[in-house]
């Protein structure tokens, strides 16, 4: 296919350049600052939500009574609901999707398909009007009388029902997940149709770098899946706001009853999917990062891409494993735990592949290196704790506990924020031309690895002792009163893992302001968006590549001396 | 005319696979109240639920077939979009938009029936049902509509059969044919079986 996008001008006036951007990069920026914006909120969130599990009763520190004034600066059990409800709704539709999916997959799917920009720019520019549009929704539901959504982010009914949460709050939490649902889906359509369209000459579907593969398959499952929620909180909004009875049952109900387990069914359609919609971008961006840092060709990088796919389809029929507790029939549950652990045999075909990659390569440890191999190790863990969820026998004690928070926030939170930070380290040169501090950088990974694996697997231990994940004040009860000590550990390690963040910032800043110009090619990587300049220009391609090879040509024999990859531009080297 | 260039032909390549994914995307939150719907079927022994009826057939025959002679209408306008025949766009341009609204007219009646025979839309779930998914399908027919009345723009003297309009043309076209089949199902699953 020729490649024939437009060469547009460069726009001029502030406006046109930075708010109404057509330009994908801009876009993607937009959509970093936003999710960073996000991740400082939800991880004060956290840390708030920490210290009540760790000090019930006691003022929260400095900002507490600012924050908190009728009760002298301890968090109310009300508000404490409302902490962990937009903890959760936060983190993974406003901070990790925006991140991952809004920054990252706008900035590298044009650039490392060769294209000039997205398939619809006024789509995409859109997309993140309509996102801002959800984010300002959901921060005004906090000050509406009877305050934010309290429902947790599963907002089940008939917690979430005019029964279980008066007040506009929650109302307010549906239409903003329902807006930010639009937005995302939008950016959906945008990458599934530039990744089949617009890639450069030459340029097949395994010649595509796999973090291109791991977006892609993101896309699609949201394009797929995210309408199924957008009907759920649709028919939730009307139950709220019109009187409907679609998820009120018995009593409330006059005639015909409604039904909340549907709720779930609608949620879980969706949820599912969803873990894999936030882990998927991560993952791809760890099968190259590996493979770059390793300096050789990533190992079975094709049945990486399938087993990506597989678990793609398979992460469709298994949302049932979610439900084990809801009366379901052995039937049912029993087939969904078979379908949860047949996944388990594409996951190890690709994390065999990371090993694979890794085995006898002449690693780097760079700090995107780092973060990629912390992802591998939090991810392995993470899996391994998801087959005892996966089980329905198991799964029975385990589930609400701790156990499911510990397991949830391995797979989706610290690979997911692992993954997110190897690639702001990794393509931040080519973002903003300026390198990052690598010293800064360490220090930051050491950190927030050591933080997040005390809170953690801190959690998992609690959970497996019992404690249940959304009480207030879990040591009133004698049976976990015990478990104080490891919850005040647990609360260090997220302060430790708060005050890690500080180095990134710092970074950040002092990267940014630095006058040092970074290299075209810091890292000596050969996919395409390597071979321009940092950062770009406005229409990325002077003239659109030609693709010649895949994107992981490194340490073969046949280049000459003191080369150990080549560009996707050039030939193959033969003997 | 303008003549094509290769990149009109990849974009409008992109713009036909961008909308049939969309298509996808708004087929699955459909797809989603039809399996609610099929969900609350099965649960219900009784259907409709004790102390209700069927709803009078009357406004949702009228609204199918008003919503069916419009897809006709639209399709004819298309044939005159691209062989630049303004006459014949205008008349069948027009005579959808006056279906379409005239289709929201017949589904404001059938509410108004619907509680007149009391079925307000706290009166359990088969109200509820009948109201909600309506509802959702009424709001995209009104996002439908602002894409026929934006149409009107292509009526102008050299806009007919324009590359430029080409692709939003085909687009709001197959929005609003996805519209009618989707009401066609809700026909026969709601109202008639
Ligand atoms: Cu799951």
């Amino acid at each position: 296919m020729t490649y024939v996008h437009g060469k547009h001008a460069a726009p001029k006036t502030f406006l046109s350049k930075y708010v109404f951007s057509f330009d994908h990069k801009v876009i993607a920026k937009q959509f970093l600052w936003y999710g960073i914006f996000f991740l400082f909120v939800g991880g004060l969130m956290a840390i708030m939500i920490r210290w009540t599990q760790a000090y019930p009763g006691e003022a929260f520190p400095v900002i507490g009574s600012f924050l908190f004034p009728e009760t002298g600066g301890v968090i109310p059990p009300d508000t404490y609901s409302m902490l962990f409800t937009l903890h959760g709704t936060i983190m993974i539709f406003y901070a990790i999707t925006p991140i991952l999916i809004g920054a990252f997959g706008n900035f590298c799917i044009p650039l490392m398909i060769g294209a000039r920009d997205m398939a619809f720019p006024l789509l995409n520019m859109l997309s993140f009007h309509i996102a801002a549009v959800s984010g300002i929704i959901l921060l005004a539901s906090l000050f509406f009388p009877l305050g934010g959504a309290a429902g947790g982010w599963t907002s089940y009914p008939t917690l979430s029902t005019l029964i279980g949460s008066p007040g506009s709050g929650q109302t307010l939490w549906c239409l903003a997940i329902f807006v930010l649902g639009v937005s995302s889906t939008m950016g959906a359509v945008n990458y599934i149709t530039t990744v089949i369209s617009f890639r450069a000459p030459g340029m097949g579907y395994f010649d595509m770098p796999l973090t291109v593969w791991g977006l892609w398959l993101t896309a699609i499952l949201n394009a797929i899946f995210l309408p199924v929620l957008g009907a759920g909180v649709m028919l939730l909004i009307f139950d709220r706001v019109f009187g409907t009875t679609f998820f009120l049952a018995g009593a409330a109900a006059t005639s015909g009853t409604g039904d909340p387990i549907l709720f779930q069914h609608v949620f879980w359609i969706f949820g599912h999917p969803e873990v894999y919609i936030l882990i998927l971008p991560a993952w791809g961006i760890v099968s190259d990062i590996l493979s770059f840092f390793a300096r050789k060709p990533a190992f079975g990088a094709k049945s990486t891409a399938l087993a990506m796919t597989t678990i793609s389809i398979l992460s469709t029929v298994v949302y049932g494993h979610h439900m084990f507790t809801t009366q379901m029939s052995p039937l049912l549950t029993q087939t969904f735990m078979t379908l949860t652990m047949t996944i388990s045999i594409p996951s190890a075909v690709l994390f065999a592949n990371w090993l694979g990659t890794l085995y006898k390569g002449s690693i780097r440890f760079d700090t995107p290196m780092l973060f990629s191999l912390g992802v591998v190790f939090v991810f392995g863990l993470g899996g391994l704790t998801g087959l005892y969820l996966g089980t329905v026998s198991t799964d029975l004690y385990l589930h609400d506990t701790y156990f499911v928070v510990g397991h949830f926030h391995y797979t989706m939170a610290a690979s997911v924020l692992l993954g997110g930070f190897g690639a702001t380290y990794f393509w931040f040169p080519k973002m903003f031309g300026r390198m990052m501090d690598e010293k800064l950088g360490k220090i930051h990974f050491w950190a927030t690895m050591l933080g997040l694996n005390g809170i953690f697997f801190g959690m998992m231990v609690m959970g497996f002792a019992g404690m249940h994940r959304r009480l207030y004040n879990p040591f009133v009860y004698e049976h976990l009163e015990k478990l104080l000590p490891i919850s005040t550990f647990v609360t260090w390690s997220a302060i430790l893992m708060g005050f890690a963040q500080i180095p990134f910032v710092i970074n950040c800043v002092i990267s940014l302001r630095s006058k040092k110009q970074a290299p075209d090619n810091p890292w000596n990587v050969g996919t395409l968006e390597w071979t321009i300049p940092s950062p770009p220009i406005h229409y990325n391609f002077e003239e659109i590549p030609t693709v010649k090879c895949g994107p992981h040509e490194f340490g073969n024999p046949n280049l000459p001396e003191g080369k150990d990859f080549q560009y996707q531009t050039e030939d193959l080297v033969k003997a | 005319m303008m003549t094509k260039t290769a990149e009109n032909i990849q974009q409008k390549e992109a713009s036909q696979l961008g909308f049939y994914i969309a298509l996808v995307s708004w087929g699955m939150l459909f797809a989603a109240l039809f399996l609610s719907y099929a969900l609350y079927r099965f649960q219900n022994t009784q259907w409709p639920p004790m102390g209700f009826e069927k709803v009078s057939l009357l406004w949702p025959c009228l609204s199918t077939g008003l919503i069916a002679l419009s897809s006709f209408t639209i399709h004819k306008y298309q044939v005159a979009f691209h062989s630049i025949d303004r006459k014949n766009a205008k008349v069948f341009l027009g005579s959808t938009l006056f279906l379409g609204f005239a289709f929201l007219v017949t589904q404001k009646l059938l509410w108004l029936s619907l509680e007149n025979s009391g079925l307000v839309t706290s009166s359990g779930i088969f109200a509820s049902i009948l109201h909600g998914f309506t509802w959702i399908h009424a709001g995209h027919v009104v996002l439908g509509l602002a894409g026929l009345i934006y149409l009107l723009t292509t009526l102008k003297s050299d806009h007919l059969g324009h590359v430029r309009f080409e692709n939003r043309v085909e687009n709001i076209i197959k929005f609003w044919h996805f519209l009618g089949i989707i009401w066609g199902l809700m026909f026969v699953v709601l109202f008639l079986i």
